[in-house]
Protein backbone atom coordinates (compact mmCIF):
# COMPACT_ATOMS: atom_id res chain seq x y z
CA UNK A 1 0.00 0.00 0.00
CA UNK A 2 2.69 2.58 0.76
CA UNK A 3 4.85 1.40 -2.29
CA UNK A 4 1.80 2.25 -4.56
CA UNK A 5 1.61 5.35 -2.23
CA UNK A 6 4.99 6.02 -3.57
CA UNK A 7 4.61 5.08 -6.58
CA UNK A 8 1.71 7.42 -7.33
CA UNK A 9 3.39 10.11 -6.09
CA UNK A 10 5.97 9.57 -8.11
CA UNK A 11 4.05 9.14 -11.00
CA UNK A 12 2.58 12.66 -10.60
CA UNK A 13 5.82 13.93 -10.35
CA UNK A 14 7.30 12.59 -12.90
CA UNK A 15 4.67 13.95 -15.10
CA UNK A 16 4.83 17.12 -13.50
CA UNK A 17 8.33 17.46 -13.57
CA UNK A 18 7.97 16.64 -17.66
CA UNK A 19 4.73 19.18 -18.15
CA UNK A 20 7.15 21.80 -16.41
CA UNK A 21 9.90 20.73 -18.93
CA UNK A 22 8.05 20.99 -22.08
CA UNK A 23 6.86 23.90 -20.62
CA UNK A 24 10.49 25.67 -20.63
CA UNK A 25 11.33 23.93 -23.99
CA UNK A 26 8.46 25.14 -25.85
CA UNK A 27 9.25 28.83 -24.51
CA UNK A 28 12.74 28.96 -25.56
CA UNK A 29 11.99 26.91 -28.84
CA UNK A 30 13.64 28.75 -31.80
CA UNK A 31 10.73 30.01 -33.74
CA UNK A 32 11.10 27.37 -36.72
CA UNK A 33 10.13 24.87 -34.32
CA UNK A 34 7.47 26.55 -32.24
CA UNK A 35 5.80 27.38 -35.66
CA UNK A 36 5.09 24.22 -36.57
CA UNK A 37 3.58 22.72 -32.96
CA UNK A 38 1.89 25.50 -32.41
CA UNK A 39 0.41 25.83 -36.36
CA UNK A 40 -0.59 21.87 -35.97
CA UNK A 41 -2.52 22.65 -32.27
CA UNK A 42 -4.31 25.49 -33.74
CA UNK A 43 -5.49 23.35 -36.68
CA UNK A 44 -6.46 20.53 -34.93
CA UNK A 45 -7.65 20.99 -31.46
CA UNK A 46 -7.50 24.92 -31.22
CA UNK A 47 -9.75 25.18 -34.74
CA UNK A 48 -12.91 24.38 -33.10
CA UNK A 49 -12.59 26.54 -30.45
CA UNK A 50 -11.39 29.61 -32.79
CA UNK A 51 -14.22 29.54 -34.55
CA UNK A 52 -16.32 29.45 -31.51
CA UNK A 53 -14.33 33.00 -30.81
CA UNK A 54 -14.52 34.10 -34.64
CA UNK A 55 -18.77 33.43 -34.17
CA UNK A 56 -18.33 35.09 -30.54
CA UNK A 57 -16.46 37.90 -32.33
CA UNK A 58 -18.88 38.68 -35.35
CA UNK A 59 -21.84 38.67 -33.24
CA UNK A 60 -20.23 41.14 -31.15
CA UNK A 61 -19.28 42.91 -33.79
CA UNK A 62 -22.79 42.95 -35.07
CA UNK A 63 -24.51 44.12 -31.84
CA UNK A 64 -21.24 47.16 -32.11
CA UNK A 65 -22.78 47.76 -35.82
CA UNK A 66 -26.18 48.11 -34.75
CA UNK A 67 -25.42 50.35 -31.67
CA UNK A 68 -23.38 52.26 -33.77
CA UNK A 69 -26.49 52.95 -36.23
CA UNK A 70 -28.89 53.37 -33.53
CA UNK A 71 -26.72 55.88 -32.21
CA UNK A 72 -25.97 57.16 -35.68
CA UNK A 73 -30.26 58.11 -36.20
CA UNK A 74 -30.70 59.23 -32.99
CA UNK A 75 -28.20 61.84 -33.75
CA UNK A 76 -29.48 62.44 -36.80
CA UNK A 77 -33.06 62.66 -34.84
CA UNK A 78 -31.35 64.75 -32.86
CA UNK A 79 -29.90 67.32 -35.34
CA UNK A 80 -33.58 67.32 -37.13
CA UNK A 81 -35.22 68.38 -34.28
CA UNK A 82 -32.55 71.30 -33.64
CA UNK A 83 -33.25 72.22 -37.27
CA UNK A 84 -36.53 74.15 -36.80
CA UNK A 85 -34.52 75.85 -33.59
CA UNK A 86 -31.71 76.88 -35.56
CA UNK A 87 -33.56 77.90 -37.89
CA UNK A 88 -35.64 79.78 -36.07
CA UNK A 89 -32.75 81.40 -33.97
CA UNK A 90 -31.20 82.10 -37.47
CA UNK A 91 -34.41 83.93 -38.76
CA UNK A 92 -34.33 85.78 -35.17
CA UNK A 93 -30.29 87.04 -36.00
CA UNK A 94 -31.33 88.11 -39.46
CA UNK A 95 -33.93 90.23 -37.86
CA UNK A 96 -31.98 91.86 -35.29
CA UNK A 97 -29.61 92.58 -38.25
CA UNK A 98 -32.28 94.10 -40.15
CA UNK A 99 -32.90 96.40 -37.20
CA UNK A 100 -29.50 97.54 -36.55
CA UNK A 101 -28.98 98.22 -40.20
CA UNK A 102 -32.08 100.62 -40.04
CA UNK A 103 -31.57 102.08 -36.21
CA UNK A 104 -27.97 102.42 -37.90
CA UNK A 105 -26.85 104.74 -34.77
CA UNK A 106 -27.40 104.61 -30.62
CA UNK A 107 -28.29 101.00 -29.88
CA UNK A 108 -27.01 98.30 -27.60
CA UNK A 109 -27.21 94.96 -28.34
CA UNK A 110 -28.24 92.54 -25.39
CA UNK A 111 -29.02 89.29 -25.06
CA UNK A 112 -32.04 88.88 -22.58
CA UNK A 113 -31.87 86.56 -19.46
CA UNK A 114 -35.47 85.38 -18.15
CA UNK A 115 -35.87 87.13 -14.67
CA UNK A 116 -35.75 84.54 -11.88
CA UNK A 117 -37.81 82.10 -13.73
CA UNK A 118 -41.05 83.30 -11.83
CA UNK A 119 -43.67 83.75 -14.03
CA UNK A 120 -45.19 86.75 -12.44
CA UNK A 121 -41.96 88.77 -12.33
CA UNK A 122 -42.17 90.07 -15.81
CA UNK A 123 -38.41 91.07 -15.97
CA UNK A 124 -35.75 90.41 -18.07
CA UNK A 125 -32.02 90.68 -17.03
CA UNK A 126 -29.94 91.85 -19.97
CA UNK A 127 -26.24 90.88 -20.69
CA UNK A 128 -24.91 94.65 -20.63
CA UNK A 129 -25.05 97.22 -18.62
CA UNK A 130 -23.68 101.01 -17.83
CA UNK A 131 -20.51 99.90 -19.59
CA UNK A 132 -21.57 99.76 -22.66
CA UNK A 133 -23.96 102.70 -22.55
CA UNK A 134 -27.20 101.58 -21.27
CA UNK A 135 -29.29 104.30 -18.64
CA UNK A 136 -32.10 103.80 -16.93
CA UNK A 137 -34.72 104.37 -18.80
CA UNK A 138 -33.56 103.39 -21.98
CA UNK A 139 -36.26 101.67 -24.20
CA UNK A 140 -35.61 98.40 -24.64
CA UNK A 141 -36.89 97.05 -28.12
CA UNK A 142 -37.08 93.98 -30.42
CA UNK A 143 -37.53 93.67 -34.19
CA UNK A 144 -41.19 93.01 -33.81
CA UNK A 145 -41.23 96.24 -31.55
CA UNK A 146 -41.79 97.45 -27.97
CA UNK A 147 -40.36 95.05 -25.11
CA UNK A 148 -39.94 97.26 -21.81
CA UNK A 149 -37.84 99.47 -20.31
CA UNK A 150 -34.53 99.65 -18.54
CA UNK A 151 -35.24 100.40 -14.56
CA UNK A 152 -31.76 99.20 -12.94
CA UNK A 153 -28.76 99.45 -14.16
CA UNK A 154 -25.47 97.77 -13.36
CA UNK A 155 -21.89 98.03 -14.38
CA UNK A 156 -22.25 94.74 -16.80
CA UNK A 157 -26.17 93.79 -16.46
CA UNK A 158 -29.18 95.67 -16.33
CA UNK A 159 -32.79 94.90 -15.49
CA UNK A 160 -35.50 96.01 -17.53
CA UNK A 161 -39.51 95.96 -17.21
CA UNK A 162 -41.46 93.89 -19.71
CA UNK A 163 -44.55 95.10 -20.98
CA UNK A 164 -46.75 93.18 -19.02
CA UNK A 165 -45.32 94.59 -16.13
CA UNK A 166 -47.71 96.17 -14.05
CA UNK A 167 -45.87 99.77 -14.07
CA UNK A 168 -45.36 99.43 -17.79
CA UNK A 169 -47.51 102.55 -19.76
CA UNK A 170 -46.84 103.97 -23.28
CA UNK A 171 -48.57 106.49 -24.82
CA UNK A 172 -50.08 104.86 -28.35
CA UNK A 173 -52.23 105.42 -31.36
CA UNK A 174 -54.23 103.54 -34.34
CA UNK A 175 -51.57 103.48 -37.44
CA UNK A 176 -53.88 106.13 -39.53
CA UNK A 177 -53.30 108.38 -36.05
CA UNK A 178 -57.35 108.44 -35.31
CA UNK A 179 -57.73 107.10 -32.01
CA UNK A 180 -54.55 107.59 -29.24
CA UNK A 181 -54.94 105.98 -26.09
CA UNK A 182 -52.74 104.82 -23.32
CA UNK A 183 -51.57 101.35 -22.96
CA UNK A 184 -51.25 99.41 -20.47
CA UNK A 185 -50.71 95.53 -19.10
CA UNK A 186 -54.57 93.83 -19.03
CA UNK A 187 -54.76 92.52 -15.87
CA UNK A 188 -57.48 90.08 -15.59
CA UNK A 189 -60.16 90.80 -12.88
CA UNK A 190 -59.18 94.34 -12.48
CA UNK A 191 -62.24 96.13 -14.17
CA UNK A 192 -64.08 93.03 -15.72
CA UNK A 193 -65.38 91.89 -11.99
CA UNK A 194 -63.60 88.56 -12.71
CA UNK A 195 -61.56 86.38 -10.45
CA UNK A 196 -57.95 86.11 -11.61
CA UNK A 197 -57.48 82.74 -10.64
CA UNK A 198 -58.58 81.05 -13.72
CA UNK A 199 -55.58 80.00 -15.87
CA UNK A 200 -57.58 81.63 -18.59
CA UNK A 201 -57.07 84.86 -17.50
CA UNK A 202 -53.73 84.09 -16.35
CA UNK A 203 -52.65 83.53 -20.05
CA UNK A 204 -54.01 86.69 -20.65
CA UNK A 205 -51.81 88.18 -18.33
CA UNK A 206 -49.51 89.02 -21.43
CA UNK A 207 -52.28 90.67 -23.41
CA UNK A 208 -52.27 94.72 -23.41
CA UNK A 209 -54.82 96.88 -23.21
CA UNK A 210 -55.81 100.65 -24.88
CA UNK A 211 -57.14 102.61 -22.56
CA UNK A 212 -58.88 106.23 -23.26
CA UNK A 213 -59.59 105.81 -26.85
CA UNK A 214 -62.13 108.58 -27.50
CA UNK A 215 -65.38 106.90 -27.60
CA UNK A 216 -65.74 108.39 -31.54
CA UNK A 217 -62.85 106.18 -32.59
CA UNK A 218 -63.47 102.76 -33.59
CA UNK A 219 -60.76 99.94 -33.93
CA UNK A 220 -61.19 96.69 -35.71
CA UNK A 221 -59.35 93.47 -34.71
CA UNK A 222 -56.20 93.48 -36.36
CA UNK A 223 -55.46 97.17 -36.67
CA UNK A 224 -51.77 97.37 -35.63
CA UNK A 225 -51.34 99.75 -32.64
CA UNK A 226 -48.08 102.19 -32.54
CA UNK A 227 -46.38 104.21 -30.07
CA UNK A 228 -47.18 107.64 -30.49
CA UNK A 229 -44.68 109.62 -28.87
CA UNK A 230 -46.57 111.69 -26.57
CA UNK A 231 -45.54 109.74 -23.44
CA UNK A 232 -41.56 111.39 -23.84
CA UNK A 233 -40.15 108.57 -23.48
CA UNK A 234 -41.37 105.72 -26.07
CA UNK A 235 -40.30 107.89 -29.88
CA UNK A 236 -43.10 107.53 -31.80
CA UNK A 237 -44.03 105.12 -33.92
CA UNK A 238 -43.00 101.65 -32.24
CA UNK A 239 -45.03 98.85 -32.33
CA UNK A 240 -47.31 98.15 -29.33
CA UNK A 241 -50.03 95.84 -30.35
CA UNK A 242 -52.49 94.38 -32.42
CA UNK A 243 -55.93 95.05 -31.58
CA UNK A 244 -57.79 91.95 -31.08
CA UNK A 245 -61.27 93.76 -29.94
CA UNK A 246 -62.45 96.04 -27.51
CA UNK A 247 -63.21 94.99 -23.89
CA UNK A 248 -66.31 96.28 -21.68
CA UNK A 249 -65.14 98.48 -18.68
CA UNK A 250 -66.67 101.11 -16.35
CA UNK A 251 -65.21 104.05 -18.03
CA UNK A 252 -68.47 105.29 -20.12
CA UNK A 253 -67.03 107.53 -21.77
CA UNK A 254 -64.10 105.93 -23.43
CA UNK A 255 -63.28 103.02 -25.12
CA UNK A 256 -60.80 99.98 -24.04
CA UNK A 257 -59.40 97.72 -26.82
CA UNK A 258 -57.29 94.44 -26.01
CA UNK A 259 -54.16 94.33 -27.73
CA UNK A 260 -52.23 91.02 -28.33
CA UNK A 261 -48.28 92.35 -27.60
CA UNK A 262 -46.75 92.53 -30.83
CA UNK A 263 -43.23 90.65 -29.41
CA UNK A 264 -43.75 87.28 -28.19
CA UNK A 265 -42.78 87.56 -24.51
CA UNK A 266 -41.50 83.31 -25.27
CA UNK A 267 -38.72 84.30 -27.71
CA UNK A 268 -37.80 87.60 -26.02
CA UNK A 269 -34.24 86.60 -26.38
CA UNK A 270 -31.90 89.01 -28.30
CA UNK A 271 -32.80 92.60 -27.94
CA UNK A 272 -32.12 96.34 -28.80
CA UNK A 273 -31.56 99.10 -25.79
CA UNK A 274 -31.51 102.56 -27.74
CA UNK A 275 -30.16 105.06 -26.43
CA UNK A 276 -31.65 108.23 -25.12
CA UNK A 277 -30.29 110.47 -27.89
CA UNK A 278 -31.38 108.01 -30.16
CA UNK A 279 -35.03 107.70 -29.13
CA UNK A 280 -35.35 111.45 -28.74
CA UNK A 281 -33.90 111.65 -32.43
CA UNK A 282 -37.16 109.91 -33.72
CA UNK A 283 -37.22 105.99 -35.40
CA UNK A 284 -38.97 107.31 -38.59
CA UNK A 285 -38.46 104.41 -41.19
CA UNK A 286 -37.17 102.19 -38.81
CA UNK A 287 -40.22 100.06 -38.49
CA UNK A 288 -41.70 99.14 -42.37
CA UNK A 289 -44.94 100.29 -41.33
CA UNK A 290 -43.83 103.81 -39.88
CA UNK A 291 -44.07 104.94 -43.64
CA UNK A 292 -47.53 103.82 -44.47
CA UNK A 293 -48.34 105.64 -40.90
CA UNK A 294 -47.28 109.22 -42.29
CA UNK A 295 -48.70 108.33 -45.85
CA UNK A 296 -52.03 107.15 -44.19
CA UNK A 297 -52.08 110.29 -42.19
CA UNK A 298 -51.63 112.76 -45.14
CA UNK A 299 -53.80 110.80 -46.99
CA UNK A 300 -56.65 111.43 -44.24
CA UNK A 301 -55.76 114.75 -44.21
CA UNK A 302 -55.48 115.73 -47.97
CA UNK A 303 -58.89 113.75 -48.50
CA UNK A 304 -60.20 115.79 -45.98
CA UNK A 305 -58.94 119.20 -47.19
CA UNK A 306 -60.00 118.55 -50.95
CA UNK A 307 -63.82 117.41 -49.06
CA UNK A 308 -64.17 120.60 -47.77
CA UNK A 309 -62.30 123.01 -50.55
CA UNK A 310 -65.48 120.96 -52.77
CA UNK A 311 -67.79 121.54 -50.70
CA UNK A 312 -66.93 125.31 -50.55
CA UNK A 313 -67.04 125.61 -54.22
CA UNK A 314 -70.34 123.76 -54.11
CA UNK A 315 -71.65 126.71 -51.97
CA UNK A 316 -70.00 129.65 -54.13
CA UNK A 317 -71.60 127.76 -56.89
CA UNK A 318 -75.12 127.47 -55.24
CA UNK A 319 -74.92 131.16 -53.94
CA UNK A 320 -74.13 132.41 -57.53
CA UNK A 321 -77.00 130.68 -59.38
CA UNK A 322 -79.47 131.79 -56.85
CA UNK A 323 -78.08 135.15 -57.47
CA UNK A 324 -78.12 135.16 -60.85
CA UNK A 325 -81.79 133.63 -60.66
CA UNK A 326 -82.88 136.45 -58.74
CA UNK A 327 -81.27 139.03 -61.15
CA UNK A 328 -83.31 137.46 -64.48
CA UNK A 329 -86.06 137.68 -62.26
CA UNK A 330 -86.00 141.48 -61.12
CA UNK A 331 -84.94 141.83 -64.43
CA UNK A 332 -88.15 140.60 -66.21
CA UNK A 333 -90.64 141.88 -63.53
CA UNK A 334 -88.67 145.48 -62.90
CA UNK A 335 -87.44 146.01 -66.31
CA UNK A 336 -83.80 147.81 -66.27
CA UNK A 337 -84.12 149.15 -62.34
CA UNK A 338 -83.15 145.27 -61.80
CA UNK A 339 -80.06 145.32 -62.75
CA UNK A 340 -79.50 148.13 -60.16
CA UNK A 341 -80.92 146.21 -57.36
CA UNK A 342 -78.75 143.03 -58.33
CA UNK A 343 -75.80 145.41 -58.08
CA UNK A 344 -76.74 145.92 -54.30
CA UNK A 345 -77.64 142.38 -53.45
CA UNK A 346 -74.14 141.62 -55.08
CA UNK A 347 -72.45 143.88 -52.70
CA UNK A 348 -73.74 141.89 -49.92
CA UNK A 349 -72.67 138.57 -51.06
CA UNK A 350 -69.06 137.81 -50.91
CA UNK A 351 -68.45 135.98 -54.09
CA UNK A 352 -70.72 136.89 -56.25
CA UNK A 353 -69.72 138.55 -59.16
CA UNK A 354 -70.99 141.51 -60.90
CA UNK A 355 -73.43 141.18 -63.12
CA UNK A 356 -73.83 142.20 -66.74
CA UNK A 357 -76.52 144.42 -67.70
CA UNK A 358 -77.12 142.61 -70.76
CA UNK A 359 -78.11 138.95 -71.06
CA UNK A 360 -76.27 137.23 -68.08
CA UNK A 361 -75.01 133.85 -68.52
CA UNK A 362 -76.04 130.79 -66.55
CA UNK A 363 -74.49 129.20 -63.46
CA UNK A 364 -72.51 125.76 -64.27
CA UNK A 365 -75.14 123.57 -63.41
CA UNK A 366 -72.90 120.43 -62.89
CA UNK A 367 -71.17 122.43 -59.63
CA UNK A 368 -74.58 123.12 -57.86
CA UNK A 369 -75.47 120.99 -54.97
CA UNK A 370 -78.48 118.93 -55.71
CA UNK A 371 -80.20 120.61 -52.34
CA UNK A 372 -79.18 123.66 -52.99
CA UNK A 373 -80.22 123.77 -56.69
CA UNK A 374 -83.25 122.35 -54.89
CA UNK A 375 -83.71 125.49 -52.89
CA UNK A 376 -82.70 127.95 -55.22
CA UNK A 377 -85.23 126.83 -57.65
CA UNK A 378 -88.05 127.08 -55.49
CA UNK A 379 -87.16 130.39 -54.15
CA UNK A 380 -87.30 131.27 -58.24
CA UNK A 381 -90.37 129.51 -58.88
CA UNK A 382 -91.76 131.61 -55.83
CA UNK A 383 -90.19 134.62 -57.32
CA UNK A 384 -91.28 134.05 -60.70
CA UNK A 385 -95.03 133.80 -59.64
CA UNK A 386 -95.04 136.94 -57.98
CA UNK A 387 -93.16 138.03 -61.10
CA UNK A 388 -96.02 136.19 -62.75
CA UNK A 389 -98.86 137.78 -60.76
CA UNK A 390 -97.24 141.27 -61.35
CA UNK A 391 -97.42 140.64 -65.07
CA UNK A 392 -100.66 139.57 -65.04
CA UNK A 393 -101.67 142.06 -63.39
CA UNK A 394 -99.93 144.24 -65.63
CA UNK A 395 -101.48 142.69 -68.97
CA UNK A 396 -104.67 142.20 -67.65
CA UNK A 397 -104.63 145.67 -67.38
CA UNK A 398 -103.19 146.19 -70.28
CA UNK A 399 -105.63 143.88 -72.62
CA UNK A 400 -108.36 145.08 -73.88
CA UNK B 1 -13.59 8.95 -9.53
CA UNK B 2 -16.10 7.31 -11.34
CA UNK B 3 -17.20 6.87 -14.72
CA UNK B 4 -20.30 9.21 -14.32
CA UNK B 5 -18.43 12.03 -12.36
CA UNK B 6 -15.51 11.78 -15.18
CA UNK B 7 -18.14 12.43 -17.67
CA UNK B 8 -19.89 14.83 -15.40
CA UNK B 9 -16.39 16.88 -14.76
CA UNK B 10 -15.22 16.63 -18.66
CA UNK B 11 -18.94 18.14 -19.76
CA UNK B 12 -18.57 21.33 -17.15
CA UNK B 13 -15.01 21.46 -18.23
CA UNK B 14 -15.83 21.70 -22.16
CA UNK B 15 -18.93 24.21 -21.33
CA UNK B 16 -16.62 26.46 -19.64
CA UNK B 17 -14.36 26.30 -22.60
CA UNK B 18 -16.94 26.85 -24.95
CA UNK B 19 -17.64 29.77 -22.68
CA UNK B 20 -14.30 31.07 -22.71
CA UNK B 21 -14.85 31.38 -26.71
CA UNK B 22 -18.16 32.28 -26.90
CA UNK B 23 -18.54 34.43 -23.70
CA UNK B 24 -15.52 36.12 -23.21
CA UNK B 25 -15.08 37.62 -26.83
CA UNK B 26 -18.79 38.92 -26.43
CA UNK B 27 -18.31 40.56 -22.96
CA UNK B 28 -14.54 41.84 -24.19
CA UNK B 29 -14.18 43.42 -20.53
CA UNK B 30 -10.45 44.47 -19.85
CA UNK B 31 -10.99 42.15 -17.11
CA UNK B 32 -12.57 39.57 -18.45
CA UNK B 33 -13.33 36.13 -16.32
CA UNK B 34 -11.14 33.20 -17.47
CA UNK B 35 -13.28 30.11 -17.23
CA UNK B 36 -10.33 28.35 -18.61
CA UNK B 37 -9.09 28.60 -14.99
CA UNK B 38 -12.40 27.67 -13.69
CA UNK B 39 -12.63 24.45 -15.74
CA UNK B 40 -9.10 24.11 -14.66
CA UNK B 41 -10.05 24.22 -10.78
CA UNK B 42 -13.13 22.10 -11.48
CA UNK B 43 -10.89 19.07 -12.91
CA UNK B 44 -7.86 19.24 -10.66
CA UNK B 45 -9.57 18.72 -7.29
CA UNK B 46 -11.32 15.55 -9.14
CA UNK B 47 -8.11 13.98 -10.52
CA UNK B 48 -4.39 13.02 -9.48
CA UNK B 49 -1.71 16.22 -8.80
CA UNK B 50 0.07 14.31 -12.27
CA UNK B 51 -3.31 14.35 -14.16
CA UNK B 52 -4.11 17.79 -13.54
CA UNK B 53 -0.69 18.98 -14.15
CA UNK B 54 -0.77 17.26 -17.29
CA UNK B 55 -4.67 18.75 -17.90
CA UNK B 56 -3.01 22.38 -17.29
CA UNK B 57 -0.12 21.49 -19.71
CA UNK B 58 -2.63 21.00 -22.38
CA UNK B 59 -4.51 23.63 -22.14
CA UNK B 60 -2.04 26.27 -21.34
CA UNK B 61 -0.27 24.90 -24.72
CA UNK B 62 -3.67 25.01 -26.71
CA UNK B 63 -4.49 28.95 -25.46
CA UNK B 64 -0.66 29.43 -26.00
CA UNK B 65 -0.78 28.38 -29.47
CA UNK B 66 -2.80 31.67 -30.34
CA UNK B 67 -0.06 33.57 -28.85
CA UNK B 68 3.06 33.10 -30.70
CA UNK B 69 4.99 35.46 -28.13
CA UNK B 70 4.58 33.62 -25.32
CA UNK B 71 4.81 30.29 -26.49
CA UNK B 72 4.68 27.48 -23.23
CA UNK B 73 4.24 30.71 -20.84
CA UNK B 74 0.85 29.68 -20.92
CA UNK B 75 1.91 25.69 -20.44
CA UNK B 76 3.97 26.85 -17.50
CA UNK B 77 1.32 28.33 -15.33
CA UNK B 78 -1.31 26.01 -15.93
CA UNK B 79 0.90 23.14 -15.14
CA UNK B 80 1.83 25.02 -11.86
CA UNK B 81 -1.71 26.06 -10.88
CA UNK B 82 -3.62 22.30 -11.98
CA UNK B 83 -0.72 20.46 -9.72
CA UNK B 84 -1.02 22.96 -7.07
CA UNK B 85 -4.52 22.86 -7.13
CA UNK B 86 -4.93 19.20 -7.10
CA UNK B 87 -2.30 18.92 -4.17
CA UNK B 88 -4.19 21.24 -2.26
CA UNK B 89 -7.39 20.43 -2.08
CA UNK B 90 -7.24 17.50 0.85
CA UNK B 91 -5.80 20.60 2.47
CA UNK B 92 -7.72 23.33 1.72
CA UNK B 93 -10.59 22.37 -0.48
CA UNK B 94 -13.58 21.37 1.42
CA UNK B 95 -16.92 22.03 -0.07
CA UNK B 96 -16.39 25.74 1.18
CA UNK B 97 -17.46 27.94 -2.16
CA UNK B 98 -15.81 31.19 -0.78
CA UNK B 99 -12.44 29.28 -0.34
CA UNK B 100 -12.69 27.90 -3.44
CA UNK B 101 -13.14 31.02 -4.92
CA UNK B 102 -9.88 32.59 -3.17
CA UNK B 103 -7.96 29.54 -4.23
CA UNK B 104 -9.56 30.58 -8.03
CA UNK B 105 -8.18 34.26 -7.19
CA UNK B 106 -5.31 33.48 -5.93
CA UNK B 107 -4.78 30.91 -9.62
CA UNK B 108 -5.62 33.05 -12.26
CA UNK B 109 -3.59 36.05 -10.46
CA UNK B 110 -0.33 33.44 -10.34
CA UNK B 111 -1.22 32.57 -14.15
CA UNK B 112 -1.69 36.68 -14.97
CA UNK B 113 1.72 37.10 -13.61
CA UNK B 114 3.74 34.29 -15.02
CA UNK B 115 2.31 35.75 -18.13
CA UNK B 116 2.60 39.21 -17.64
CA UNK B 117 6.59 38.24 -16.95
CA UNK B 118 6.94 35.67 -19.76
CA UNK B 119 5.81 38.44 -22.07
CA UNK B 120 8.12 40.73 -20.78
CA UNK B 121 6.24 43.74 -23.00
CA UNK B 122 5.81 45.96 -19.61
CA UNK B 123 8.30 46.84 -17.41
CA UNK B 124 8.85 48.47 -14.14
CA UNK B 125 6.18 50.58 -12.95
CA UNK B 126 3.55 50.09 -15.99
CA UNK B 127 4.30 45.68 -15.23
CA UNK B 128 3.29 46.89 -11.42
CA UNK B 129 0.20 48.41 -12.36
CA UNK B 130 -0.62 45.74 -14.63
CA UNK B 131 0.05 43.33 -12.09
CA UNK B 132 -1.36 45.18 -8.84
CA UNK B 133 -4.16 46.36 -10.76
CA UNK B 134 -5.36 44.75 -13.89
CA UNK B 135 -4.43 41.37 -13.35
CA UNK B 136 -5.56 41.23 -9.27
CA UNK B 137 -9.20 42.67 -10.85
CA UNK B 138 -8.89 39.99 -13.82
CA UNK B 139 -8.41 37.50 -10.62
CA UNK B 140 -11.30 38.87 -8.80
CA UNK B 141 -13.74 38.81 -11.74
CA UNK B 142 -12.53 35.23 -12.20
CA UNK B 143 -12.94 34.21 -8.63
CA UNK B 144 -16.20 35.93 -8.89
CA UNK B 145 -17.51 33.92 -11.90
CA UNK B 146 -16.01 30.56 -10.92
CA UNK B 147 -17.70 30.72 -7.38
CA UNK B 148 -21.28 31.44 -9.34
CA UNK B 149 -20.34 28.51 -11.37
CA UNK B 150 -20.06 26.11 -8.73
CA UNK B 151 -22.83 27.46 -7.06
CA UNK B 152 -24.82 26.64 -10.04
CA UNK B 153 -23.47 23.42 -10.60
CA UNK B 154 -23.53 22.24 -7.34
CA UNK B 155 -25.96 20.13 -7.32
CA UNK B 156 -24.48 18.09 -10.31
CA UNK B 157 -20.94 17.88 -9.13
CA UNK B 158 -19.78 15.84 -6.16
CA UNK B 159 -16.62 16.62 -4.80
CA UNK B 160 -14.53 13.93 -3.65
CA UNK B 161 -12.02 14.11 -1.21
CA UNK B 162 -8.47 12.18 -1.98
Amino acid sequence: MARAARFTNRFDAVLFGGCILLSLVSMVLPPNLREPVAGSLRRSLVAPLVRLQQGAERWRGAYLSAQREELRRDTLALAAARVPTLEAENERLRQMLGLGSKLQWGFIPAQALQGRGRVEDFTITLSAGSNAGIRERSLVVAPEGVVGMVQTVDPTLSLAILFAHPDFRVSAMSADGSAFGIVQPHIPGSGTGTTPESSHLQSERWLLELRGVPFRSTLKPGAVVYSSGLGGIYPRGIPVGVVLGEIKTTEAWARTYLLRPSVNPAEISSVMVLTPQRATSGLTNVWANIGSVDSAARGVVAAGDSLARQAAAAEAAARRAAIDSAVRDFRDSAGRDTARVADSIAQFVPGARAIPRATPAPAPPAARPADSTARVRRDTAARRARADSTRRDTTTGARP
Amino acid sequence: MNWSATIRTVLLCSVLVFLHYTLRPLLAWRAAPDFLIIALLLAAVRVRPGVAAMIGFLIGLASDSLALGTFGAGALAMTLIGFSWSKLKAVFFADHVLLNGFFLFLGKWAYEIVMNVAERRMQGAELLMQILVWSSLSAFVTAVAGVLALMALRPVLETRAA
